[in-house]
């Protein structure tokens, strides 16, 4: 992937994970007076201010010293005010949104000359980053499901994603609960919301002029905390970003034949895996030919859904043979478990299921996006891509996870992408199986 | 020694060729008299002079755009021919899920280009008033059958790339023979595949019953498909053995007087009992045999099908012999929509009835009563309404039986 310029609004974070219970518990009531206040700044600024800034952008070239740091400030506490409610962050915020005044904060570069075509249309080219956006932090409720194995009407899969759980909800409701028990936040969900937050304020320092440069959705930037090493973790190859222009437009039934041979696949899965519990249950390890037919599963299904879902070009093979295919998953030999972890496997999975269903969402929109890009361009758009092999890479670990390959329960942060080598040390899990260890880096 | 060979090849070409020969003669078959002479019906006795311009102005400009997305069809796949193969770049499967891709896509460029014809063709219908299904409708129903035809691709080269891996370019053998029992259990279940059915009315069911006891067949259920968006009306018979059915539309149903719906009846069942579908399998077998081992010849220069690269050439070798097949095709089905029209003559014994009926269907459906030749030959299934209504005059000429 080819080194790109740092986007003029980058988020820095400076958390040590501790939560206090006490206002965690009370946290939503806690930021009612920022949500107040927050309502009224945006309020006055979308409505009397966004048009005088567009006037004097689009005459310039460049927006206005005092109204671009308004905006600063208002976009920078509005991160603060997110991070808060959402509890990546764990003080309670100031109110002016000042520069370096809280643990996750924005760097925002001064501001530089804007297009002017840009700067005209900003409010329709901001329509797919404000989608995205909404994905990232709706919090409509139902969603459930996965993206796993069933085949729907292209317009009910569409209604899916955009009535699913927004990812920072959910991640918010699991971590109160982890918050709440351990005083202490996963620094997977920790990442994750900052991964949220940095494109939500991308976005609307974008809206607000800013800046002329779009969004980047890649989760492939510094995380805070290095990812810890993953048992099961997707790979990727260099992706040049071309896809077929035929190939895309068709790629919903061009995908028919793979997901009607994944159907099939899954029944014998999940037989397979009625079996496999039983022998770990007793043997206290997946025995090596259920790994085997499983992993290839695994391996199966994530080719199809990258196809499917843009993250890849090529079509792919119908074996799930490791290396065949860009987009793969590594999968460890099978490892001794815990009889325990193995008896309760789908209770302890349900706040993977639950994220994991969150991030397809976003899966589906970056997908739904995509499509439209690459049909015109012949290229899909780098962010959108990275954050499908993410949500890609989460659900792989996921069902790896429920379908015993690995006892590690699965890591929410980005980038989702593989690491090269597992740490000298286990790390301590904070929550089932998530480890705080930034032993490795990416 | 040589050759010994080549006499021993052609003695086994002639024979398979007499083969041929006897099973199609065979199936030719019929139990319309031979011998018959159909009186002269002119087109204007059918349809008075103002619907036979419509209809005549109707169906020309679907001839022309049939012959256009005909020729359409012919060129894509000449340069998918050519150029498809490099489509393999885009597949990272194996040998036959790589000829899976190029064999869809092939399909979908062809879908893309004949996307225009067909909504031009459904610009005409509206118009005058033979369908009402809307632009969108039709491309998303479109776009699905395009998902039925992959799955149908796929299958079919997952089956001839399956068995010319380990046999080369034998695999047309047992190939044809897998084809047909595919096309065979297709022909079985299709019943079920037809949407929105709905119990005939129970006098419609009785009258079925009678005439399938005239015709020697037990009882066939009746189904009557709910079509809102087609005014034309149409009938079918269709599946196997138990699950044989006979499927009318409702725009037969509720727009013709009972006898004309009787005959159809008839018709439909007449095929039923003349074994039309087991013929029209084995009718298929005969064209299967020699159309997969031209396949396999015409693709050994691409490495035979064991190649993905071979795929597109093979596509436009079946579109090809499709294509020349054509009006051999047609003159069979016509051939047997004869016989049927003769058993349903012979089973009702009303010539009136069937002569309104084929009037009425002209007039619904704006069928040209004299079609041109080259059109009765290259797109038309059934006789011409004037061959129709000229089989019920020379039956009635006949005196009946």
């Amino acid at each position: 992937m080819a080194a790109m310029e740092p986007h003029p609004i980058r988020l820095v974070v400076h958390d040590d994970l501790e939560r206090s219970r006490l206002t965690v518990f009370f946290r939503l009531l806690l930021a009612i007076p920022h949500l107040i206040w927050l309502s009224l700044w945006s309020f006055i600024a979308l409505l009397f201010i966004a048009p005088i800034t567009w006037i004097a952008t689009l005459v310039s070239g460049k927006a206005p010293q005092s109204l671009w740091d308004f905006y600063c400030s208002l976009v920078r506490y509005a991160t603060h005010v997110y991070a808060y409610v959402l509890l990546a962050a764990d003080p309670f915020p100031g109110f002016t949104g000042k520069a370096g005044s809280y643990p996750i904060d924005l760097e925002i570069d001064p501001p530089g000359r804007q297009n002017r075509w840009k700067t005209a249309f900003r409010i329709v080219l901001a329509l797919p980053a404000l989608l995205l956006t909404s994905v990232l932090f709706g919090g409509q409720g139902g969603g459930g499901g996965s993206s796993g194995g069933t085949s729907q009407s292209a317009g009910e899969e569409f209604g899916y994603y955009l009535s699913a759980p927004g990812v920072t909800f959910a991640v918010a409701v699991l971590a109160w609960f982890a918050c709440m028990v351990r005083a202490r936040m996963p620094n997977g969900f920790r990442d994750l919301l900052a991964y949220a937050l940095r494109y939500g304020a991308q976005t609307w320092g974008y809206l607000l002029f800013l800046t002329d440069r779009y969004p980047d959705s890649d989760p492939r930037e510094p995380a805070p905390t290095p990812p810890p090493y993953r048992p099961v973790a997707l790979t990727s190859e260099e992706d040049d970003l071309r896809r077929s222009r035929l190939t895309v437009f068709f790629r919903l039934l061009l995908a028919i034949p793979h997901l009607i041979w994944l159907f099939l696949w899954t029944i014998a899965a999940f037989f397979a895996l009625v079996a496999g519990w039983f022998a770990a249950l007793a043997l206290g390890r997946l025995p090596n030919a259920l790994h085997r037919f499983l992993a290839a599963y695994l391996r199966y299904s994530t080719h199809v859904f990258a196809f499917l879902y843009l993250v890849s070009n090529p079509f792919p093979g119908f074996a799930g043979t490791a290396g065949s295919y860009p987009v793969d998953v590594r999968i460890d030999p099978p490892e001794r478990q815990s009889r325990w972890t193995v008896l309760f496997r789908l209770l302890l999975g349900f706040p993977a299921f639950v994220v994991d269903s969150a991030l397809t969402g976003a899966l589906g929109v970056a997908a739904f996006l995509g499509w439209f890009a690459a049909l015109v361009t012949g290229r899909m758009p780098r962010g959108l891509r990275g954050l499908g092999a993410y949500a890609l890479g989460y659900t792989a670990q996921t069902y790896g996870y429920a379908s015993l390959l690995t006892a590690r329960y699965p890591y929410s942060g980005p980038p989702g992408i593989d690491v090269e080598a597992p740490p000298e040390e286990e790390p301590e899990p904070a929550w089932p199986g998530v480890s705080p260890s930034p032993s490795l880096h990416w | 020694m040589a050759r010994r060979v080549a006499l021993a090849l052609a003695a086994l070409v002639a024979a398979l060729a007499a083969g041929w020969a006897i099973g199609a003669w065979w199936l030719w078959q019929t139990q319309v008299p031979s011998g018959l002479r159909l009186p002269e019906v002119a087109a204007t006795d059918v349809l008075s002079a103002a619907e036979l311009d419509e209809a005549r102005d109707y169906e020309r400009f679907l001839r022309f755009s049939f012959l256009g997305s005909l020729v359409v069809l012919l060129v894509v796949f000449g340069l998918y021919a050519r150029y498809g193969a490099r489509f393999v770049r885009e597949s990272a499967a194996g040998r036959i899920g790589t000829g899976m891709l190029l064999g869809m896509l092939g399909f979908a460029i062809l879908w893309l280009v004949q996307v225009p014809f067909g909504l031009l063709d459904l610009w005409w219908e509206r118009r005058h008033d033979v369908s009402e299904l809307g632009y969108g409708e039709w491309l998303v129903l479109n776009w699905f059958a395009l998902g039925g035809e992959f799955v149908f691709v796929c299958l079919a080269l997952l089956i001839v790339m399956g068995l010319a891996g380990p046999l080369r370019n034998w695999w047309w053998i047992p190939g044809a023979a897998v084809f047909v029992g595919l096309a065979t259990l297709f022909t079985f279940i299709s019943p079920y595949l037809i949407p929105a059915q709905v119990d005939a009315p129970p006098a419609l069911v009785a009258e079925a019953d009678r005439l399938a006891e005239e015709q020697g067949l037990p009882d066939i259920p009746v189904r009557v498909q709910e079509v809102d968006a087609y005014e034309a009306p149409n009938a079918a018979a269709t599946g196997l053995g138990p699950t044989r059915r006979i499927i009318l539309w409702n725009t037969l149903v509720d727009t013709f007087d009972g006898d004309e719906v009787r005959v159809v009846l008839a018709h439909e069942l007449g095929h039923h009992s003349s074994n039309h579908l087991w013929k029209s399998i084995a009718w298929y077998a005969l064209f299967a045999v020699p159309g997969a081992f031209l396949i396999a010849w015409a693709t050994r220069g691409r490495g035979g099908m064991r190649e993905p690269t071979a795929v597109p050439l093979a596509l436009l070798v079946l579109v090809l012999l499709q294509v020349l097949a054509l009006p051999a095709q047609n003159a069979i089905t016509r051939h047997m929509e004869a016989e049927a029209d003769w058993v349903a003559l012979e089973t009702t014994e009303d010539p009136e009835a069937a002569s309104r009926l084929f009037t009425d269907f002209s007039s619904a459906a704006l069928l040209d009563p004299s079609p041109p030749t080259w059109s009765y030959l290259l797109v038309e299934t059934h006789p011409s309404i004037a061959e129709r209504i000229g089989m019920a005059e020379a039956w009635r000429e006949r005196g009946g039986r």
